[in-house]
This record gives C-alpha cells, structure tokens and sequence, in this order.
C-alpha cells in the first residue's frame, strides 16, 4: 500500500498543469498503486481568501463517492488575513480536514509570527498536521512574477521549536534539511515526516540513519513534480539500508501513524 | 513532548462534522482493507517499478565525475542501483575564469576514470577555447587517450569564433560538441533579457547561431531539467535537427518530458542524469511515452549519434 503525503489540486498561474484534479490524480494513483492521497487547492497559495481555495477542495471531494475514500484533505490557511480562526475550525470540523499547509513566503509573514504561531499551537489542539513546503517550484525558472526565495529546513526549525508538539510534515525537502545537533534531536522527538519528493533526498539511506525510519514517507509533489521520483527514492534502497518492515513504513506505515488512519 | 495520538484521541479532539465524519469513515474503511492485504500484494507493487527500471538499457549522456576521493564508487553505486549501463562523463573546470592548467586537471580525472573502468564510463574533455593553441593541443591528447566527446562550459559562449576551430576537429572526429546551457530569470529577468548570471554563458539563441553555421555538427543542449526555463528551451531549439537535448538536472517537473516530445521530437531527446540519478529515470518513467520512445530516450538516440564516430556502445 502506498500512501501520498505531498499532492495537490488546482492551477499554478504560471503554467499549464496537468493531473491537478481528483479525477486526473486519481488516474496516476491507479496507474502507481497509490492508494491514499493527502491533498490540498494549490489556489490557495493565491487567493487572498484562503478559505474560497478551502470550500472549492471540499466541494470536489464531495463530487464523487469514489474521491472521499481516496483523498485526504488538507487546509491552506494564512494566519495573518482575518478571519482564520474561523476558518480553521470550520475546515477542521466541518470539511474534514486533517491538516494545514502554511506559506509563509507567499503569505509573506515570518514563521515564529504570533498568529503562525497561534495558529500551529490550534492545529496542535486540533489534532492538525502542519505542512510546510521548501518550495512549490524550482526559482531557477520561475516566472517573473513568482516568489524568489525558497526554505530549507533551518528556516522551519523556529516554529517546530516553538511547538514541539504539534505534528508536522516538511514536503519538497529541495534544499539544505542538515541543522545543528540541538535541532536534530528536537526532530527526532517531534511527530513529523519529510516526504520524499524534494530532491535534496538523493542517499535516502543516510537520511534514515540520520533522522531514524519514522521520519520518512512517500510523496510526489504532484502535479507540480514527476509522480514517480519520491517512489523509486524508497524501492531502490538497497536490503543493507531499508527491510522489508522500513519500507513498509516509508510506503504506507509512517503516514498512516502520524495521520491517524 | 509530543506523543503519537491514537486514532481514538484524534477523532475525540476533531470533533468532527458528520461530513467530515463521512470522510474519516472512507479512509478508515479503505485503511482497514489495505491493513489486512498481505505483505506479498505490498511488495509486488514494488517490484513492478524496479523490474520497470531495470527493463530499459541506459546511456546516462550527461554524468559527471569530481575532485574527491570517492568520485567513482559513488557515481557507479547510482549507477548500478538504477541500471545505467554506461555513463559519459565530463569534469569541466565550473568557475567562470579558468587556466590552460585547470583543464588538464579535469582531463587527467576524467582520462584516468576511463582507464580504470572502460566498461562503464565514456570519457568527455573539456577546453577553454580562448587558449587556442594549447586548447587544440589539449584536445589531440585527450582523443590520443579514449576520449569520445566534447564538453564545453560558461567560460565562452559556444558561438564564440574562438569555438570554430575547435568544432571544425569535433566534425572530423564525428564527435558530439555538448555544452553547459542555460536559460532562465538569470540576473534580470525572464528570457535572459539582461543576460545569465554568467555573462558567457550558452543561451538558446547562442547555440542556434552555431548550429546554423555548422550543420554538419551535432549539438548537445545541456540539462533542460537544471533550473533553467524548459518550456522557453525546447520552443527555441524546435527547429534545428542538429541540436539535440538532455532531460538531465534536479528539477523533475512533471510534464517536462512530454513537453520535449511535443517540440523536440522522440528522436533528438538524450537521457541524462547531472548526477540527479532518481530524477533522471523517473521523469523518463513518469512520461507519456511508448515502450520503443522509451528505448529511444534511454538508450538508442545517444548511441545513435555515438555510433557516427565509432564511440558506441555494443
């Protein structure tokens, strides 16, 4: 079984995307054996109003009968446009999702700003997965409209060391995920998972030895990146680095303990 | 510290909507199916991507080796753990000025890598054309030693008449000219309006300029997944039959491959890794490509043109 913890919906302004509906991502599911999907409305990275982005994935899950058994949603909130306390109850209780995705460079705030800061500490009480992304797309070639900067995960130790206790997925891990001995023990302690799609992922081997085999799971970064890369990351390790039993957790056996399903 | 909630605790603290509850009841239906599924169904989806992997022979047209020890285990451990058969390699001196010496040190790596494993590796050399004399010299030594290609970096654009003799030797000895490219945002803004970060580096409209002057030649356009704006590449080198792509570089944008099809054409397009080994298969993988277009991409279009010279692989 093979569990996705990094997908999307929706459009990217910048350039034609292909598989970014249910249905269509559904098709790469089948064609991979995926199984499960954790996705959200790339939309929201641009709607001032996050919550529009929110009610439209809700709406497309409800589409199909077939969609609410295969995808798991997640919000995309910004914590400083107003109203996102109440937009986060409402996407926790009454769309059913089971996680955030934050942007604070899109979003342009700083990640240890009270409200971020506020608004983890809810997701944490909410029993919330909190997503951060290195980046949506490579800057090198970005369009000249789009953000320049990208994160590493030095840039998102501030807010896990804040509230170590809530629960965290980092996606895309392209850049730098090496910090300082003190940050790599708090993450060892923290209940999150780097997926396996960023590209700074390429001796997945070491990683495991460096952060332990709970810290792992598949994700593709679809339909943004290939859908395969984060899967042959896990099935071409080698016995001496991953068992059986490993990857069954880097498939399937982290996400379903850290999502709760 | 945090503990793992269980499944009892999360819905608890969620309370969760009948909606939500809708949902949480599919996937924890779904869940449960896959939980008692047995571990041979888990494992033999598993062994379909590898067998997949492994079904295709593979030339990586754009590998390279580096100044550090364990250069060569390393490249060939990806290697092997991805079934590249063969890797042509190249170590060109990166900075942006360089000496006459700096080249002769990243010949002799790549020189003494072929020697020590001429099963796997397909030697490339390097030259900055401004040393003229010495670059020509340089590049009799190299071919003296099993070289069988070309490759040039951002030190001098490849339309540069400093270039010309030197592509005039590579046409003789049916060589392939493969040149560090790029096109992005660079310093300024998009389409390289103000230039790359790199004043001489290779843009599209550089490489055209030369493949039009020496068609005769065959161009390789370095690495369309290394950061640089693909979709503008591959819409610029649409109409030029000598100049041929790689896939290679860490960006894996889905849809990148199919892109190249559609502009490219199945028959100019080389695999490549840049030493970005997962992304370099999977993207190929991933694409909407035939079985033979595969084959094509992997493996025959670089052997193809490798042939002309005699550089083949059997």
């Amino acid at each position: 079984m093979l569990i996705d913890i990094n997908a999307y919906v929706g459009h990217w302004p910048f350039k034609q995307l292909k598989h970014n509906t249910c249905a269509t991502m559904l098709e790469n599911m089948d064609r991979f054996g995926v199984e499960l999907s954790v996705i959200s409305n790339l939309n929201g990275i641009f709607y001032k109003d996050t919550q529009a982005a929110n009610e439209e994935l809700y709406k497309e899950i409800k589409s199909n009968r077939k969609f609410s058994s295969r995808f798991i949603p997640f919000a995309v909130i910004n914590p400083i446009y107003s109203g996102w306390q109440n937009d986060l109850e409402a996407c926790s209780k009454r769309l059913g999702m089971k996680g955030v995705c934050l942007y604070p460079l899109y979003h342009d705030y700083e990640i240890t700003d009270p409200a971020c800061v506020e608004l983890v500490k809810r997701a944490r009480d909410r029993g919330m997965i909190v997503s951060f992304a290195h980046r949506i797309v490579d800057s090198r070639q970005r369009s000249w409209m789009d953000i320049s900067k990208e994160m590493s995960l030095k840039d998102i130790m501030p807010i896990i060391r804040e509230v170590p206790d809530a629960k965290y997925f980092v996606v895309n891990a392209a850049n730098s995920i090496t910090v300082s001995e003190e940050d790599t023990e708090i993450l060892k302690k923290t209940d999150m998972l780097f997926d396996t799609s960023g590209r700074i992922l390429s001796n997945l081997g070491e990683m495991l030895k460096r952060y332990g085999q709970d810290k792992f799971a598949f994700g593709t970064h679809s339909p943004i990146l290939d859908y395969l890369c984060g899967l042959l990351r896990i099935e071409s390790l080698y016995e001496r680095e991953a068992d059986a039993k490993t990857k069954q957790l880097l498939r399937s056996g982290n996400a379903k303990r850290i999502l709760g399903i | 510290m945090n503990k793992s909630l269980s499944r009892r605790k999360f819905l608890s603290g969620t309370s969760m909507s009948v909606a939500g509850l809708m949902l949480e009841s599919n996937l924890r239906n779904v869940g449960l199916k896959k939980q008692t599924g047995n571990m041979d169904q888990e494992e033999s989806s598993s062994r379909d991507v590898m067998k997949e992997v492994m079904k295709y022979r593979k030339i990586d047209a754009h590998a390279h080796l580096y100044f550090s020890p364990d250069t060569i285990e390393e490249q060939l451990g990806f290697a092997d753990r991805l079934g590249i058969e063969k890797l042509s390699i190249s170590r060109p001196f990166t900075g942006d000025v360089g000496t006459h010496q700096d080249v002769i040190e990243c010949n002799n790596l790549i020189i003494n890598a072929i020697k020590k494993h001429p099963d796997r590796f397909i030697g490339f050399f390097t030259l900055i054309p401004t040393f003229a004399k010495e670059s020509l010299e340089e590049l009799k030594r190299c071919v003296d030693a099993g070289m069988s290609g070309y490759k040039g970096y951002l030190q001098v654009k490849v339309n540069d008449p400093s270039y010309y003799p030197i592509i005039e030797k590579l046409i003789d000895l049916k060589m392939i000219c493969f040149m560090h490219t790029y096109s992005g945002l660079g310093r300024g803004g998009y389409r390289t309006k103000y230039g790359n970060l790199y004043p001489n580096e290779t843009i599209p409209e550089d490489m055209i300029d030369i493949a039009k002057r020496y068609p005769e030649m065959t161009f390789q356009w370095a690495h369309i997944g290394a950061g640089g704006d693909w979709e503008y590449q591959c819409k610029a080198l649409k109409d030029y039959p000598n100049i041929y792509i790689d896939t290679s570089g860490s960006n894996n944008e889905a849809e990148m491959v199919n892109y190249a099809i559609k502009y490219i054409g199945e028959d100019r397009i080389f695999y490549g890794s840049d030493t970005s080994y997962y992304q370099g298969v999977s993207k190929i993988l991933d694409a909407d490509l035939t079985d033979a277009q595969r084959r094509k991409i992997f493996f025959e279009n670089y052997n193809n043109v490798l042939r002309k010279g005699g550089y083949n692989v059997d």
